[in-house]
């Protein structure tokens, strides 16, 4: 046996293990997921799906209810993207200040990320229900106590991105924090010398430098907005109802949701497969595009 | 040396990975009932221990609960290497997804203790689990102090009528609104379920499903479906705006117990919530006037089957079991005292002690029923296609005819 030959064995050997799982719980279910999307398969046992070809996916972009709620997802990602990353920025500046107690602040503003998001939705809703009409009550402001929130459709959408907000942007802040604790504090306090001000130090040296948090926050984020499921499950449970071309729809049934009901609730399984793969192709795509973009922006030192 | 140990281990592993999927050796006395109640799942394992001392039998019960995560528990349990003996379907529904799975019964005792057996093309197919039923709940003492009579309340114009009166007492009663009814987004089955279910079978006799059969080819019987829009319209208008849009169960039925309504939409599965809220005050069924004409019945049913699957061994066993259950004092004893449910069967003197639950029974003695059809829609039909349009007419998005219009265009979307 001569050496290459043996080396060659030896790594395949070792990656076999890893190989052989990734295969069986990655690979081969994804390919028998998009098999099954193109199927009328219902998922009882005993039954043999019959070859549909593309009539799933046909069907889903002529429904109004996918196309809202495709819209309805980038709408809401897009805003929690934004809403987190400057929060969590926000509060990463503020706790890398040479403040009191502020290892106290870097864990209070994480402890919302460790509250599964079924318990906060709950607890969100008991705020939108009960809090704010009280506060609106004590206030003596008739409109805020008399406001039912959760029956607007875009006050719900706020309400569903201020939850979001409120549970992920201590998570997303910790990963600012390790970035500007790396920031070189030579450059810093040569720029003081020079005699620039807090928003030209931000502009030219802090936000460069912490470039490839950015990469990474802005694509948490965005994946997480995108595949929003049980805040969504808690808080509105989908609902309310938002009126779109003329018919009935329900505003915070985003992808995720609409999904699992299209499968679970209306029992077309293969139609929600072909919706899932669709959803994976997009947020791919649109990940990907974000990681690139973000990528030409870092530098490095 | 080393390599071919190295060999050995990882082929080890393969065969173990691989050899884990083969399946184990059932055993073969043991019957396993899988079943969604959560809340009864302590006193039907209680019932099956004793099941065994009285026959030597062993039962074993397993459950998971809500509604919809026991249907994909349920294929999860057919995909595994034990097959429950005995499972639960809800109507029709449940019914076609398993149709390759399902036992008749033929000839068991219970069948003739019971009207409310689950049949399909005559063959006897489901053991009904309970009965369940709903009308307009309403509390005796504050509909005596308005001074309605609740015999009274058969039609839409006696509701409409009583429902101004009480509506313009108040202050006295001491209530926030007439109903308490619900239509917000956690409350979906109230409407696209229960309340749609008075279009398909009030006024009808028991078992008519003319209009159940014309929507599922997807006709809608506008004459009655106007009718229909008037019964809703009138139950929104007397509702309290914040149970009615954004209210979840809890304050639907908080409403009702505390006294701030005279009436409730729901059914006598509210017992156990308003006995341990410590709800005392009398209570009792009125029918629901879904359509035009006078109405003198309440929906009574039965909300899940327990079928047996053609592919156990243990079928003879099963059916033993729920024999069992149905004629032995110490099934009766469980089903009404134990598990608080209203048995199907007629054999059984035990009456529930829960207020709702015992009028039901009365209803039920004098066998004055609606048809339960709302399980018997496509899926997801009920909660998921019609009920966001009762939220939107509640909300004041779209005004009857658009109700009308778009419940009839989303029947005719079935065909």
């Amino acid at each position: 046996m001569n050496k290459r030959i043996k080396d060659n064995m030896v790594f395949w050997l070792f990656l076999t293990p890893a190989l052989f799982s990734f295969l069986v719980v990655v690979i081969i279910p994804f390919f028998m997921g998009l098999y099954y999307s193109m199927t009328d398969w219902t998922a009882v046992a005993g039954l043999q799906p019959n070859w549909v070809g593309f009539e799933n996916y046909k069907a889903m972009f002529s429904n109004l209810a996918f196309r809202y709620s495709f819209l309805r997802t980038f709408l809401f990602s897009i805003i929690s993207v934004i809403s987190i990353n400057l929060i969590a920025l926000f509060f990463a500046f503020l706790v890398t200040r040479e403040i009191r107690f502020r290892n106290f602040y870097r864990a209070g503003f994480f402890i919302p990320n460790l509250i599964g998001g079924l318990v906060l939705g709950y607890i969100w809703q008991f705020i939108f229900k009960e809090v704010v009409p009280a506060i609106g009550g004590m206030l003596g402001i008739s409109y805020i106590e008399n406001l039912l929130l959760l029956a607007d459709p875009n006050l719900t959408l706020f309400g569903l991105i201020m939850a979001f907000t409120w549970q992920y942007a201590g998570y997303i802040m910790m990963i600012y924090v390790a970035a500007l604790l790396n920031v070189p504090q030579e450059l810093l306090e040569a720029s003081d010398i020079d005699g620039a001000n807090f928003w030209q130090k931000l502009r030219n040296i802090t936000i460069p430098m912490i470039a490839q948090a950015f990469t990474i926050t802005s694509f948490l984020t965005l994946v997480n907005s995108f595949k929003q499921y049980d805040i969504i499950v808690a808080l509105t449970s989908g609902g309310p109802t938002d009126i779109y071309k003329g018919q009935v729809v329900n505003s915070t049934e985003l992808l995720a949701v609409h999904i699992y009901n299209i499968a679970f609730k209306y029992n077309r399984m293969a139609e929600g497969q072909a919706r899932a793969i669709v959803f994976f192709l997009v947020l791919s795509v649109v990940s990907i595009a974000q990681v690139y973009y973000n990528k030409q922006k870092e530098i490095e030192m | 040396m080393k390599r071919n140990l190295v060999f050995l281990l990882i082929l080890a592993l393969l065969v173990a990975m691989i050899g884990g999927c083969s399946k184990p050796a059932t055993q073969d006395e043991t019957v396993v009932i899988y079943q969604n109640k959560v809340e009864i799942h302590e006193q039907l394992t209680a019932f099956a221990a004793a099941y065994k001392e009285a026959t030597g039998k062993e039962v074993i019960v397993k459950t998971s609960g809500g509604d919809s995560p026991y249907a994909e528990a349920l294929r999860a349990e057919f995909q595994s290497d034990r097959q429950p003996d005995i499972f639960v379907i809800e109507g029709m529904g449940g019914y076609n997804t398993w149709e390759s799975k399902l036992q008749p019964y033929e000839g068991d005792e219970w069948i003739d203790l019971t009207t409310l057996e689950f049949i399909v093309d005559g063959k006897v197919i489901g053991f009904p689990v309970a009965v369940e039923a709903w009308g307009m709940a309403y509390n005796k003492d504050l509909l005596e102090q308005a001074g309605v009579d609740p015999s009274t309340l058969t039609s839409q114009e006696a509701y409409r009528a009583a429902f101004e009166k009480i509506d313009g007492m108040k202050d006295e009663l001491g209530i926030s609104s007439v109903v308490a009814m619900a239509a917000g987004p956690d409350m979906r089955w109230v409407t696209g379920l229960h309340n749609f279910n008075g279009y398909l079978s009030a006024g009808l006799p028991y078992g008519d499903t003319t209009v159940l059969d014309k929507l599922n080819n997807g006709e809608a019987d506008m004459q009655r479906l106007t009718e229909y829009a008037d019964w809703v319209e009138l139950l929104f208008e007397y509702a309290d705006r914040t149970v009615l849009l954004t209210g979840n169960y809890d304050s639907q039925v908080s409403q009702f117990g505390t006294g701030k309504a005279v009436f409730i939409h729901q059914g006598n599965w509210i017992d156990p919530w308003l006995q341990s809220n410590n709800v005392t005050f009398p209570m009792a069924f009125a029918p629901h006037a879904s359509v035009k004409g006078t109405h003198d019945k309440i929906f009574i049913g039965a909300p899940s089957f327990y079928v047996i699957n053609n592919e156990s061994k243990n079928q003879e066993a099963a059916r033993n079991f729920l024999n069992f259950m149905a004629t032995d004092p110490a099934g009766h004893n469980y089903m009404v005292t134990e598990a608080n449910m209203v048995p199907a069967f007629t054999n059984v003197t035990l009456t529930p002690t829960a207020p709702l639950s015992a009028n039901v029974t009365e209803w039920l003695a004098k066998d004055l029923k609606y048809t339960w059809l709302q399980n018997d829609m496509p899926d997801g039909f009920g909660m998921g296609t019609i009920a966001p349009i009762y939220e939107a007419f509640a909300k004041g998005d779209i005004d009857k005819a658009q109700f009308i219009e778009q419940l009839a265009a989303k029947i005719e979307e079935i065909k």
